[in-house]
């Protein structure tokens, strides 16, 4: 029976050298000087799979070594466990070196492992390993465990004029494994290597990168199926208002993907102070990718929709054409300038006007009778249109704020 | 051996009974102790030939040896007795499962000679099984990597093994019935599937894997030196024969290093196949089992392979771990190492317009042509190039024209494009499909 230490040291991972030089696997002995932690690592990068490297001085004998690897209440892959030697002492290579491990220099590592025995029922692993001399080793123990998780915060502080914000990134690793790691190095893969204390069952949040004063553009978009209804009145849907910041190297960012997570919004108040404006779930950001921050809805931009015109010309048998003008109704209350952006789901208007359909609507905007100018107007893909309107300040004053009438005519075409 | 569990063979000192009377009135006399054992254990089925040496102390005449195996997963069908010397002199008469008593039989022998002789048992045992398994780490630029294989012997036979001869056998065999359930059942009840158990193993050849050299009785302690793994082919299998002796007690795995490979050249390569791998580009590592590549001295056998790469700190990452499946000599090994946020792809479709109207004779519209306009775009935020490899899944009458565009099968149109360092590559393409009366087959065309 093997003695265990796991009623002193639990929860822990422990690492004790057995001299057996002549011991049987099933009959060890543990010696009780366990090598104490040198150097700790917590690799972050990998977001489903967290990977702890840890390095202590094992004190090797000539020979044969059993080196005990066990831990309880730690959830750790048996199979990811890696044991490398740090400070491999090097020889030349001689005739007998066939089973030895050759380094591309040509030299042959002093230490190998033999084996690896797993006892039955236990979460612990014996290294034989075999030491050409006598040696102190440094040896990094690396392996994948599983409740040490990671996540992204993001605190975004725009500007009083909202033109620009400083956006912190933050990672917060959460440690439930049981395993107190003590002082060790936190990678997320990206960014600084921290340097902190890891405690069982804590959590601690790291400021992994601050991007000053990142331009953006404060954006209100109307989308006539996506956007909220507006109670008793059918004609209105509520203006999304969003922050949009661009991940790339001109605006100071681009330096890597922007991990996804919670972004809680601030704007400084003019006065010193800072507002809490909100908070949204950015998503995943590659580099050069933009970030939509949800900020709420605009109660100052008022936008009403209606169908103006409706015809349906025949071209053959059952096919035809519609011509439908859509006409945006659009009062600024706010005292400051803003681009409205138009968003239509051709898809979903066809199906509207023409019942619904298994096929892609074919659609064109028909100049006559469109009163955006044909730049501001984007195809973003096969079923959207975007259009960006520019919006005058409400007038000061008692002077009342003069609505904005577009139409745009569009064409659905070959519909049956 | 452990108290859970014993493989013995006893000596019956009452020469004079009848095969039918050993029931209760058997003494032990010696329990003699294994001088060798040689397991080879396969790992396409829970099977493993056990060959242990043991010498009995024969005298001239009837002898009879009892052989128990409590609490063991023993195919007691497989069991198999022969003399290693004085074999002109010595015949095995005839082998009894006393019903009243299982696992156990008695061999009755007959000897003209006198003395101590070296025995082989032979028999099949279940729940001793091996697996391979793999690490690969690659250099921070991946362009070179390292890869170690192990093997791992597992021993829930419940039986201890100790110095043992170890061979594994990678390929699959054919077996009609499972050496546990034959196990379980015993032979009394299943003497007739035993039986056929024999004769494909005899049609087979599987016993004669078992059988191709005799092995050296071991008597020293392991060696305190890695155990090199000899790879020999064998017909459609390969033995790997672990050199020198491994203890496995009962409960216990044991993991070996196989091989040791360094500086393998690979490639990285990038594959969006959303049906096959999801919506993102998986990236590969791609590598070959030849010499080229610094392996190809014999096949991979099923296992996980751990991949990690060197972080560029003095550290490693954990990219993930993906099995792989058998890989021949010279055959291609493709590990799958995930998602990358530094290449990203976008897929658009641009635009539909619908032409080659037909109606029927309701003037209802039957027939029609759809073409569509699609935009890909791949940006390369690393600083080497990236290949990257599209399948497009586009069912129905097709007619294509892209640059470039090849067919995988009747369905898929693949693309391979190569994206330079910190750029990025857009291109469209259009497809007619052909709808309803239009749509005469089930075939992409490119034109």
């Amino acid at each position: 029976m093997r003695h265990s230490l796991t009623a002193t040291w639990t929860p822990f991972l422990c690492a004790a050298i057995v001299f057996a030089l002549t011991a049987s696997a099933s009959a060890r002995i543990k010696l009780t000087t366990l090598p104490v932690r040198e150097r700790v690592e917590i690799q972050l990068d990998n977001p489903s799979a967290t990977l702890v490297e840890e390095e202590r001085i094992v004190t090797l004998l000539a020979g044969s070594n059993q080196v005990d690897f066990s831990w309880a209440n730690a959830a750790i892959d048996k199979a990811t466990i890696q044991f490398r030697v740090v400070n491999m002492p090097l020889r030349p290579k001689t005739p007998e070196d066939a089973a030895s491990i050759l380094r591309p220099d040509g030299t042959v590592e002093m230490i190998q492992v033999i084996s690896v025995a797993y006892p039955p029922n236990e979460n612990s692993l014996v290294w034989e390993v075999f030491s050409e001399k006598p040696f102190a080793a440094r040896v990094r123990i690396s392996y994948v465990i599983s409740n040490i998780t990671r996540s992204f915060d993001y605190r975004a502080v725009a500007d009083h004029d909202e033109t620009a914000l400083t956006l912190s990134n933050y990672i917060r690793l959460a440690n439930v494994s049981s395993e107190d790691f003590g002082p060790s190095a936190v990678w997320a893969g990206f960014g600084d290597v921290f340097q902190r204390e890891i405690g069982a069952n804590e959590a601690k949040q790291m400021l992994a990168w601050k991007f000053p004063a990142v331009p953006i553009r404060k954006t209100y978009t109307f989308d006539w199926y996506r956007g909220q209804v507006v109670p008793s009145e059918p004609d209105q849907r509520y203006v999304a208002m969003r922050y949009v910041l661009v991940n790339d190297k001109a605006r100071g960012m681009g330096l890597f993907p922007l991990q996804g997570g919670k972004v809680r919004i601030f704007q400084n108040d003019g006065r010193g102070g800072e507002a809490f404006t909100g908070e949204d779930w950015a998503k995943l950001t590659p580099i050069d990718d933009e970030m939509k921050l949800y900020l709420g809805l605009a109660r100052d931009v008022v936008v009403r929709r209606k169908i103006a015109r409706n015809d349906r010309h025949v071209i053959a048998g059952n096919l035809f054409d519609q011509d439908v003008v859509l006409e945006y109704r659009i009062e600024n209350y706010k005292d400051s300038p803003a681009v409205l952006d138009l968003l239509e789901d051709m898809n979903r208007l066809r199906d509207d006007l023409c019942g619904a359909k298994d096929h892609d609507a074919q659609w064109q905007i028909v100049p006559e009778g469109t009163t955006v100018q044909a730049d501001r107007i984007e195809r973003k893909d096969s079923r959207t249109f975007e259009a960006h309107l520019p919006l005058d300040a409400a007038p000061k004053g008692e002077t009342k704020v003069a609505p904005v009438i577009v139409a745009i005519h569009l064409q659905l075409k070959n519909e049956w | 051996m452990n108290a859970r569990s014993y493989l013995c063979a006893a000596i019956v000192a009452l020469a004079a009974l009848a095969p039918g009377s050993f029931a209760g009135n058997l003494d032990l006399s010696t329990v003699p102790p294994r001088e060798g054992v040689q397991l080879t254990i396969y790992n396409s089925e829970d099977i493993t030939l056990v060959r242990e040496v043991r010498s009995l102390s024969l005298k001239k005449g009837a002898n009879h040896i009892q052989y128990s195996w409590a609490n063991t997963l023993i195919d007691p069908s497989s069991v198999e007795i022969r003399p290693l010397e004085h074999a002109d002199e010595i015949e095995v008469l005839d082998a009894t499962f006393p019903g009243d008593r299982p696992q156990q039989l008695v061999w009755n022998i007959d000897s003209k000679t006198e003395g101590q002789v070296k025995f082989q048992v032979t028999y099949f045992t279940s729940g001793l099984s091996w697996a391979a398994d793999y690490v690969l780490i690659a250099n921070k630029d991946e362009t070179e990597l390292s890869l170690d294989g192990f093997v791992q012997i597992t021993n829930n036979s419940g039986e201890d093994y100790g110095n043992a001869q170890v061979r594994l056998v990678v390929g699959v065999i054919n077996l009609v019935e499972k050496i546990q359930d034959l196990a379980r059942r015993g032979l009394i009840t299943e003497q007739a599937a035993a039986d056929a158990l024999e004769r494909r193993k005899s049609e087979e050849g599987l016993t004669a894997l078992g059988y191709v050299a005799g092995f050296a009785v071991k008597d020293a302690e392991a060696a305190n030196k890695p155990a090199e793994i000899i790879k020999e082919g064998l017909s459609e299998y390969f033995i790997y024969t672990i050199d020198g002796y491994q203890s496995i007690p009962n409960g216990w795995s044991k993991r070996l290093a196989s091989f040791h490979a360094r500086q393998v050249s690979f490639d990285v390569l990038y594959r969006l196949r959303p049906e096959q791998y999801g919506a993102r580009p998986a990236r590969f590592f791609m590598l070959k089992n030849d010499e080229e590549h610094k392996l190809g001295t014999t096949p991979l056998p099923d296992g996980v392979m751990q991949v990690f790469r060197d972080n560029g700190r003095d550290g490693l990452s954990f990219l993930g771990r993906q099995s792989v499946k058998y890989v021949p000599v010279k055959s291609d090994i493709e590990l799958n190492v995930g998602a990358d946020d530094e290449v990203v792809e976008e897929l658009k479709q641009m635009s539909v317009e619908r032409s080659s109207f037909s109606f029927d004779r309701h003037q209802l519209v039957d027939g029609w042509d759809e073409t569509r306009l699609l935009r890909y775009e791949i940006r390369n935020y690393k600083g080497k190039p990236v290949r990257m490899e599209i399948r497009k899944i586009i069912p129905g009458d097709i007619e294509l024209s892209a640059e470039d565009a090849r067919l995988f099968d009747y369905q898929t149109v693949e693309f391979a494009r190569e994206v330079k360092p910190h750029d990025k590559l857009a291109w469209e393409f259009k497809y007619t499909q052909h709808l309803g009366k239009n749509a005469r087959q089930n075939t992409i065309r490119v034109r």
